[in-house]
């Protein structure tokens, strides 16, 4: 009998604001934290204005949505979501944090779900590897490593 | 981290002992060493000035340029009142003093932390993060803060 190609992982959707959606890897988030606080690094980058402190080390805080958006994001609720990514396979995992407006959700996806990545905003080009559709939504798949390096300087 | 940021971390690193310079409220670090003396603001003499400073201290034979700037590093054509005290910087190669609200000797080394990549612009004068308590303070040098002030002159005379 032919092996099935047909597969299915589970993803975290995120709320990057009120109306973008992302999602990571299952493993790629570890730790969700509903009041986190946030420190000024004055002279960086406008959609990483901040870092947080987690594990007694300090992490970047990224605002993807303000990247995306070209301009500072309004969140009733702000939580922050502590994500661990590799720069290549077998190296030591890295940790970030992204800026979130409500609390990931978990979703199966399986590979008859892919899609294109939306139009808008174009930068979804450059932030996601990948996409799936989620009901009738696209939702693009972050390229955390990228995120995380200097190429969005 | 780059080839040249990650040097100036390691360097960083090896520093023993770090001021800690208060600029309206913000908290910069600095290499002891590189604070060659510490002059009150009344010291300085408003009628030297080159552009862009806000006076000048004499010290050691010689007229030391003195900056003021904001707590994000812009420069301010004026000394805002809670600044109470210049610190001469010197690195063998720059030498220029800048008004602060305060000056304070860190007892301890403080655990640097590398900038992380995603927010290290371009010449930056931020080379480390330091954890102070419940703040953040941020580490540089006075390479890199003449550095600094050598593009923001430059950019405004332009």
């Amino acid at each position: 009998m032919p092996e099935s190609t047909h597969r299915e992982s589970v993803a975290w959707v995120l709320m990057l604001d009120s109306q973008l959606r992302a999602a990571v890897g299952e493993r790629e988030l570890v730790h969700l934290i509903e009041a986190p606080m946030l420190l000024e690094v004055p002279l960086s980058p406008s959609y990483c204005r901040q870092v947080l402190v987690w594990n007694n080390t300090v992490l970047p805080a990224m605002d993807v949505a303000a990247w995306l958006r070209g301009q500072p994001v309004q969140r009733q609720q702000t939580l922050a979501g502590v994500f661990a990514h590799q720069t290549r396979p077998g190296a030591t995992p890295e940790y970030g944090a992204l800026l979130l407006a409500g609390i990931p959700t978990r979703a199966p996806v399986a590979d008859d779900q892919a899609c294109a990545l939306p139009k808008q905003p174009s930068g979804w080009r450059t932030l996601a590897v990948s996409c799936f559709k989620q009901g009738t939504q696209p939702i693009p798949i972050l390229d955390l490593p990228y995120i995380f390096s200097s190429g969005l300087l | 981290m780059n080839g040249q940021i990650q040097s100036a971390f390691v360097d960083l690193q090896e520093t023993r002992s770090f001021a800690m310079l208060t600029l309206d409220g913000r908290k910069w670090l600095l290499p002891q060493a590189e604070i060659q003396s510490l002059e009150s603001t009344l010291d300085i003499d408003c009628e030297v000035r080159i552009p862009h400073s806000v006076g000048a201290v004499a010290f050691a034979g010689m007229w030391w340029p003195v900056y003021c700037l904001s707590s994000e590093l812009r420069i301010l054509p004026e000394t805002p009142s809670g600044r109470r005290v210049c610190p001469l910087l010197n690195n063998g190669a720059d030498r220029f003093g800048l008004v602060c609200d305060r000056v304070d000797a860190l007892t301890e080394p403080p655990r640097l932390f590398a900038l992380p990549a995603c927010m290290a612009l371009p010449d930056s004068p931020v080379q480390a993060l330091a954890l102070l308590e419940d703040e953040l303070g941020c580490v540089t040098t006075t390479e890199h803060l003449a550095a600094l002030l050598a593009a923001v002159v430059e950019n405004i005379d332009a």
